[in-house]
């Protein structure tokens, strides 16, 4: 058995069970913990019996096991990317809120000058 | 005879200046406007040197034309512009400004760019820069802009980029500005656009200098806006 077969298939444990605790901790919705375990559970499956990506690979009509894996991970990627700009966009629109209402609510007079 | 801009028209004028480390610069142009008899909301946008000392020094001058607000960190000129239209509507004038303050746009100009909205011929203007005094690069980013504003949002305006644009506030309660950077000049554009509101061109001056030419819509600029044009279609 290979070093990767035994590897990878703990830290896809581990992985689970990390989302399924913060789930329980109310940092994860139900739907990104079932997406994750899902794509957790193939990684286990591709490193224990690394032919069942030719299977997949076939239903998609692509050749080699290994390029479907690939392009798995690049879609995962992308996602992940798209999904983490859509939430700093609306962080930083949050902020911009937040800094605006602050600054109109606190107009600077020369009384917090001599205050000072 | 010619029309004139009356004292009280300049009282019920507020003009926004977003200020983002301008400390020395900004000082003539708000004292300028100041002494016109205008009212002023500065907006400091988070600015690491001292723009907000010089600020208050001002006001000490001008007590009753200045109003200040502080961005607590540095947020865009867009922010910036967006707070200060907000302010405005605590102090409820008829007429509202927004221009650089970093004395690329002449206070003297002032009087041209509300006269539409005092006779009543418009309700937005918005001051267009003369392009041959424009610098090479600058001139073709402000090109491609105004093409883009052409083409993603269906308006056709002599430069698209300036800073350098007044409203009525009934006008302003209509529009919706969201832009956090430089996109702001052409969200102005397309949300007069789209309401309807009656627009002008006034032609304006512009003052170069090495450090007002850094600032602005340069090509690095023109890049982020666009994919921000991009964005807004969806």
């Amino acid at each position: 058995m290979l070093l990767y077969s035994i590897l990878f298939p703990i830290i896809s444990i581990l992985a689970i069970l990390w989302f399924f605790y913060r789930y329980l901790r109310e940092k994860q919705s139900l739907m990104t913990v079932i997406l994750w375990t899902v794509l957790w559970i193939f990684v286990i499956i591709f490193s224990i019996f690394p032919n069942a990506s030719e299977h997949f690979a076939e239903l998609f009509g692509i050749t080699r096991g290994l390029d479907f894996i690939i392009i798995v991970v690049f879609l995962v990627l992308f996602y992940i990317i798209f999904a983490l700009y859509n939430r700093i966009d609306i962080l930083q629109d949050e902020i911009n809120k937040i800094v605006k209402e602050s600054a109109i609510n606190n107009e600077i007079t020369l009384d917090d000058e001599e205050e000072e | 005879m010619g029309f004139e801009i009356t004292e009280k028209d300049k009282k019920d004028t507020f003009v926004i200046l977003p200020a983002y480390n301008e400390a020395t610069r900004i000082q003539p142009v708000i004292e300028s406007i100041a002494r016109k008899g205008y009212n002023l909301i500065i907006v400091n946008d988070g600015s690491s040197d001292n723009t907000l000392e010089v600020i208050k020094e001002s006001k000490m001058k001008y007590p009753d034309n200045i109003h200040i607000f502080s961005l607590m960190i540095n947020r865009g000129v867009g922010v910036a512009t967006q707070t200060g239209f907000d302010a405005v509507f605590k102090f409820n004038p008829k007429y509202v400004v927004s221009m650089d303050s970093d004395g690329q746009h002449s206070p003297e100009d002032l009087d041209n760019v509300i006269t539409p909205l005092v006779k009543g011929e418009a309700q937005a203007v918005i001051g267009v820069r003369p392009l041959k005094d424009m610098p090479f690069t600058r001139n073709f980013a402000n090109w491609v802009m105004n093409l883009l504003t052409r083409i993603f949002y269906g308006v056709k305006v002599s430069d698209s980029q300036t800073g350098f644009r007044a409203i009525t506030l009934e006008a302003l309660r209509k529009i919706d500005i969201n832009a956090r950077g430089y996109l702001i000049s052409s969200e102005f554009i397309r949300e007069v656009h789209d309401n309807n509101i009656p627009f002008a061109e006034v032609p304006i001056q512009t003052i170069y200098t090495p450090e007002t030419q850094a600032k602005g819509t340069n090509s690095k600029e023109a890049l982020k806006i666009l994919i921000q044009m991009i964005r807004h279609q969806f």
